[in-house]
C-alpha cells in the first residue's frame, strides 16, 4: 500500500514567500508537462501497485485545466490499483476553484478538497501576493460542500505582520472545515519576502510573538475538537490527512511531476528534477538511506506527530543515551507500548530535541 | 673572503614592502629564475604571506657582482612581531647591515620605528629606502623627512624603488655592498658561531641556522652547544640558495646552516653559541636567554574523540617550535585537551589557526591566562597557568603575578590617552622622554596579565595605529587577585574561569554574564548566568527559554532536504560544549576576553 502525489508546478503569480517549485507558464507549456507526467505514471514500474491515497498539490492544481487534472487521475486509476476507500485531496486557490470546477473534480473521484486561505485578512492576502479575498475563501468553501465535498482542509499562516489567526480558525470552523494546516511562515533566500525582511521594509513578529499565537490557536482548535496530530495540523476525528501521514509514518509514497519525491518505505528515496529542462529528460535522483540516516528520519518524522515512532523499528538503540532517559524522565518524550511520542506541549522545540537524540 | 660578504636583514612596518623586495633582490641577482618566482619567497607559509607577517626565519645567499668584483649578500629575514622579540635579536645580532623600507605614502609607521630602534640598538648600520614610489599618492620626500624627523636617520641619499615593478633595484644592491660593512671576525680564532633559528627536516633532524663569528665549521667537526652543553657531530654544514645547498666549510663572517643529527628543535637553544670540543672558545657570544612561555591557554578538540589528533598536530607543531610549550589537562566542561604555552598572543593565534588548517581540526581554545605565583599558607609555592587550578581563597597567603617593562612609541597628542589606558590596567609610571617633535617614549611597568587582556586593541583604537609597544619581562608583584567563576544553571564551568584584580571583579563578571548572555543560545529551560569570587555572586543574567526552533513542513515528501538540514546542524552541534545541562558554543571560551566590543 502507499500513497501517489502529483505535483503540479504552475500558478497564475508568484506569492511573495514562495520557495516552492511553481512557475507561471501558458497552456501549451502546460499541455507538454500533462503529456510527460502521463507517460511517466504510465510508465512506472514500481512493484507496488495498491494506492490508499492522492494528492495533487503545486503550485496551484486548481488553476490549470479541469480536463488535464482529470486525466491523470484517469491515468493513475488505469495504471495502479487505487483502493475504494482511497483519500484523494486537490489543493485550490479560493479564486480558481470555480463551483464548476470542484463539481467535475468531485465527480472525477477526489472526496478531498484542501484551500490555501493562508489569512481571512484582506490586507495580509494582498500583502503576501494571494490572488484571494477573505470573501472569496469562504465562498470557495461554500462551492466545495455544494460540490459535494465533505472533507475539506484549510491552510493558515502563522507568523504574519498583522492579522488574528484565532479569529480566522473560528471562522473557518463555522464555515465547516474539518481540517486546518498552521505552518509557521518561514523567510526563504531568494525570495521578494527575504529582501523585504532584510531591508527593513517588512518586520515580522518575534519568534516568541509567533510561538504565543501557536499555543492559542492550538489551544483553541482543541477545545473546538480538533486533534493536534502533527506539529502544524489539525483535524475534527477521521479527517487526518492520510496521505501526509504516510510521510511521517515512513510507508511508501511515489511521486510524479517536477521535482517530486519518492519513497520505497525502506531505504531508498528518489525525486525527478526540479527544472523543467531535466524533468524533460527523465533524470532522477536516488539517494540510498544508510542505517543511521533511516533512524534519523524516523526519529525525526515520528517526533512530528502523534504517531511516533516504536523504539525497536530503530536500527540502532537509543533507550541507553542519558538525554533520552532525562527526556523521557521530564515528560518532554512519551513512552507507552514501546513508542516514543514528543509531549505536544514542546512541539514548538521539537527540532532542539530531536537534535539531541540523534546526536 | 670576509670584505666580500654583507649580512644584511630587512626590517619595515607590515606592508611597506618586505617580501616583495626580497623577492626582487633574489630575482635580480638571479639567485632564483624569474619562473621559480612564486611571489614572496621568503614568506613560505601560507598563513604569513596571509597575515603579511614573517614568522619563521629564511635565510637566503646572493651573489651580486659590483665592480668587477663578485660579493656574497647573506639576506636574513626576521619575524616582525613583539612575541619574536629575542629571535629578531638574535637575527639582528647575525647581520651588519639593515635595510629599512618605508613605503612612500604611508610614511614612518609604528613598526618602522620600533624595527629601526632595535637595528640601532643591535649597532647595525641602516640604509633606509623609499618603497612604492609607482603608487600615485607616494610623496617620497615627505618619507624621507620623517625618517630624518622621526627615526633620527639621515635619508637624504636614500633609494627611491618599487619594489612591485623593480624600479631601482640595483641602486639597492649597490648600497648593500657599498654602505654595509663587511663581517669583522678571525677565521683562525676558536669557532664561535651565533646560532639564530632552527627548524625541523624530516631527514635531517634539527636544522641550526647559523652566523659563523670566528673560526672555521665542516662536517666530521665535534661541536659543542655552550649554553646547554650539549654534544655533537657535524653531519653537513650548508648555505641557503635559497633552497638548502651543502658546502665544504663555513668561515668566519659566513651565514649558513648546520646538521649534527639533532633529534629536536626543542635541544637547540636560539642564541646558543657552537663552538669546538676541542678547540673551545673561552666564551659564549653574548644576548643569549632561555624563552619562557609568557601566555597560556588550554587547547581541546571540538570534536572530544579527537584527542589522539590534537596531540598528534602539537607534537608535529613543536617538532619545528621549540618556544611551543604543552601539557595534558583535563577540564569539567571540555574534556581531554592541552595547557599550551606561547611566546604572546600572536604566537598563540598562529599556532592554533595552523592546528585547524595544516591538520584540519577543529579546536576550542579557552582565555589565555598568565603564569602566576602562589604562595600558599602552608608555606607550598605553587606555579599557576591555568586559573581552574588556583587554590580556594583561604588556602591562599599571597599571589604573585609577571610584571612587564614596557615602552610605548607615540606621537605626542596621544600621551594622554595612553596614560589613561596605562592607569586603567594598573600600569607604575616610570618615565617619559621626548624623542624629537613627533615622538615620546613612556614608559611604564605593568601587569602582563593586563596586557594579555585587550591592551594591544585599545592602545591602537586609542592612537589610530602610530603607537608601537615593545616589553621586556621585569620579574613578579603581589597583587590583589581574586579567581572569577562563571556558574551555568548553577553549576561552575571550570573553563570560563579567570583570574583577575579584586578592583575589576565586580566590572568584569557583570560585562562577562552580559556577554555569555548574547552568546548562549536559549535552552529548553530557563539557565541563570552567574558570576562569583568563592562562593559570593556578584552578578547574575538569566537567559530565557527557548521557544521556537522547529522545522518548516515536509513539503510534497521531500524529507531529505529536512534531514540534510537536521544534519548540518548536528555538525555545527559538535562545537558545542554541555556544562551539566547547558549547552554552550565553543566561541563563549574565548569571546569573555572581548568584552568591550559592543560599548
Amino acid at each position: 500500500m502507499m500513497g501517489i502525489y502529483v505535483h503540479i508546478p504552475f500558478c497564475e503569480s508568484k506569492c511573495i514567500y514562495c520557495a516552492f517549485a511553481s512557475f507561471v507558464r501558458d497552456e501549451n507549456f502546460q499541455a507538454r508537462y500533462f503529456e510527460f507526467l502521463n507517460k511517466e505514471i504510465k510508465n512506472c514500474n514500481f512493484p507496488d501497485r495498491e494506492v490508499a491515497s492522492i494528492y495533487f498539490g503545486g503550485g496551484t492544481p486548481s488553476c490549470v485545466s479541469e480536463k488535464q487534472i482529470v486525466k491523470t487521475l484517469q491515468t493513475i486509476k488505469s495504471a495502479f490499483h487505487v483502493l475504494p476507500d482511497a483519500e484523494i485531496t486537490i489543493e485550490c486557490n479560493p479564486c480558481s476553484a470555480s463551483l464548476e470546477k470542484l463539481k467535475t473534480y468531485h465527480s472525477a473521484g477526489f472526496n478531498r478538497v484542501s484551500f490555501g486561505v493562508q489569512s481571512l485578512n484582506d490586507k495580509m492576502l494582498k500583502f503576501l501576493g494571494r490572488r484571494h479575498t477573505k470573501a472569496q475563501a469562504l465562498a470557495a468553501i461554500e462551492n466545495a460542500k455544494r460540490a459535494g465535498f465533505d472533507n475539506i482542509s484549510a491552510d493558515l499562516l502563522l507568523g504574519l505582520p498583522k492579522g488574528d489567526i484565532q479569529n480566522d480558525a473560528k471562522i473557518l470552523l463555522r464555515s465547516g472545515v474539518k481540517h486546518i494546516s498552521a505552518y509557521m511562515l518561514q523567510v526563504e533566500d531568494g525570495t521578494p519576502l527575504k529582501n523585504m525582511v532584510e531591508s527593513g521594509k517588512v518586520k515580522l513578529p518575534s519568534d516568541d510573538q509567533t510561538v504565543d499565537n501557536y499555543q492559542k490557536l492550538t489551544d483553541f482548535l482543541q477545545k473546538n475538537r480538533f486533534l493536534q496530530y502533527e506539529i502544524s495540523n489539525f483535524a475534527l476525528k477521521g479527517f487526518k490527512s492520510k496521505h501526509n501521514f504516510a510521510y511521517w509514518t515512513g510507508q511508501a509514497y511515489l511521486g510524479f511531476g517536477l521535482g517530486a519525491h519518492s519513497f520505497d518505505g525502506k531505504y531508498k528515496r528518489f525525486s525527478s528534477a526540479d527544472n523543467f529542462e531535466d524533468y524533460f529528460t527523465g533524470k532522477q535522483n536516488v539517494e540510498k538511506l544508510s542505517p543511521s540516516q533511516r533512524d534519523e528520519e524516523m526519529i525525526m518524522l515520528g517526533l512530528r506527530c502523534d504517531a511516533g515512532f516504536r523504539l525497536d523499528a530503530l536500527n540502532a538503540s537509543i533507550s541507553e543515551k542519558p538525554i533520552f532517559n532525562k527526556y523521557v524522565q521530564d515528560g518532554i518524550l512519551e513512552m507507552s507500548d514501546g513508542v516514543i511520542r514528543l509531549n505536544s506541549k514542546y512541539y514548538n522545540v521539537s527540532n532542539s530535541i530531536i537534535l539531541h537524540l540523534i546526536d | 673572503m670576509m670584505k666580500n660578504i654583507r649580512n644584511f636583514c630587512i626590517i619595515a612596518h607590515i606592508d611597506h614592502g618586505k617580501s616583495t623586495l626580497a623577492d626582487r633582490l633574489m630575482e635580480k641577482t638571479g639567485s632564483v629564475a624569474s619562473r621559480d618566482m612564486q611571489s614572496q619567497l621568503l614568506d613560505s607559509m601560507e598563513l604569513e604571506r596571509e597575515k603579511g607577517i614573517t614568522i619563521k626565519l629564511t635565510p637566503t645567499r646572493m651573489k651580486y657582482n659590483y665592480n668587477g668584483e663578485e660579493y656574497v649578500l647573506n639576506l636574513i629575514d626576521t619575524p616582525g612581531h613583539v612575541d619574536f622579540t629575542y629571535e629578531v635579536s638574535r637575527s639582528l645580532a647575525a647581520c651588519e647591515g639593515a635595510i629599512l623600507i618605508v613605503d612612500a605614502s604611508q610614511g614612518v609607521e609604528a613598526q618602522t620605528l620600533a624595527n629601526a630602534y632595535l637595528a640601532l640598538d643591535a649597532g647595525l648600520e641602516i640604509l633606509p629606502v623609499i618603497n612604492k614610489i609607482d603608487l600615485p599618492s607616494a610623496r617620497p620626500d615627505e618619507a624621507k623627512k620623517q625618517i630624518e624627523d622621526v627615526v633620527g636617520l639621515p635619508a637624504d641619499d636614500a633609494p627611491c624603488i618599487s619594489a612591485k615593478d623593480g624600479t631601482n633595484i640595483d641602486l639597492v644592491l649597490q648600497k648593500i655592498v657599498t654602505d654595509f660593512p663587511p663581517p669583522k671576525g678571525d677565521e683562525k680564532a676558536p669557532l664561535k658561531c651565533l646560532v639564530f633559528d632552527s627548524f625541523y627536516d624530516n631527514f635531517k633532524g634539527a636544522v641550526c641556522l647559523i652566523r659563523v663569528v670566528d673560526g672555521r665549521l665542516q662536517a666530521g667537526d665535534s661541536i659543542l652547544f655552550m649554553q646547554t652543553g650539549r654534544k655533537y657531530d657535524v653531519t653537513e654544514v650548508g648555505i641557503f640558495n635559497p633552497k638548502m645547498q651543502p658546502v665544504q666549510s663555513l668561515s668566519a663572517g659566513e651565514v649558513g646552516y648546520v646538521c649534527a643529527s639533532i633529534k629536536s628543535v626543542s635541544d637547540v637553544r636560539v642564541g646558543d653559541t657552537i663552538t669546538h670540543q676541542s678547540a673551545m672558545a673561552d666564551k659564549p657570544l653574548p644576548g643569549y636567554k632561555v624563552v619562557q612561555p609568557v601566555v597560556y591557554c588550554g587547547v581541546f578538540a571540538a570534536d572530544g574523540a579527537k584527542y589522539n589528533e590534537l596531540k598528534e598536530a602539537l607534537l608535529k607543531l613543536k617538532l619545528n617550535d621549540a618556544s611551543l610549550q604543552f601539557a595534558p589537562e583535563v577540564s569539567q566542561a571540555l574534556g581531554f585537551g592541552f595547557r599550551c604555552g606561547f611566546l604572546g598572543l600572536l604566537h598563540l593565534d598562529i599556532i592554533t589557526q595552523r592546528i585547524e588548517r595544516e591538520f584540519n581540526l577543529d579546536i576550542i581554545t579557552t582565555a589565555p591566562s598568565v603564569s602566576y605565583k602562589v604562595l600558599k599558607t602552608n608555606g607550598e609555592e605553587l606555579e599557576i597557568s591555568n586559573p581552574a587550578s588556583l587554590p580556594s581563597p583561604v588556602e591562599i597567603d599571597k599571589i604573585f603575578e609577571p610584571i612587564v617593562k614596557a615602552s610605548i612609541f607615540t606621537p605626542p597628542s596621544y600621551v594622554g590617552a595612553i596614560m589613561q589606558l596605562c592607569q586603567d590596567k594598573r600600569g607604575e609610571y616610570k618615565n617619559m622622554v621626548y624623542l624629537d617633535a613627533g615622538r615620546v617614549r613612556l614608559e611604564y611597568r605593568l601587569p602582563l596579565g593586563e596586557i594579555i587582556y585587550d591592551f594591544f586593541d585599545k592602545m591602537k583604537s586609542l592612537t589610530k595605529g602610530y603607537a608601537s609597544f615593545d616589553y621586556e619581562m621585569d620579574g613578579f608583584a603581589p597583587s590583589n587577585l581574586v579567581k572569577l567563576d562563571i556558574l551555568l544553571n548553577g553549576e561552575k564551568c571550570d573553563a570560563l574561569s579567570l583570574i583577575v584584580h579584586e578592583d575589576s571583579a565586580y566590572t568584569r563578571g557583570r560585562a562577562i554574564t552580559e556577554k555569555l548572555k548574547k552568546i548562549i543560545p536559549r535552552q529548553l529551560f530557563e539557565v541563570p548566568i552567574q558570576a562569583a569570587i568563592g562562593n559570593k555572586i556578584i552578578a547574575r543574567e538569566t537567559l530565557s527559554a527557548l521557544r521556537k526552533d522547529v522545522l518548516a513542513k515536509c513539503y510534497g515528501g521531500d524529507i531529505t532536504r529536512k534531514r540534510k538540514l537536521l544534519e548540518k546542524q548536528k555538525e555545527g552541534k559538535k562545537r558545542m560544549r554541555q556544562i551539566g545541562s547547558v549547552e554552550i558554543p565553543a566561541e563563549a571560551f574565548l569571546s569573555i576576553l572581548k568584552l568591550d566590543d559592543e560599548k
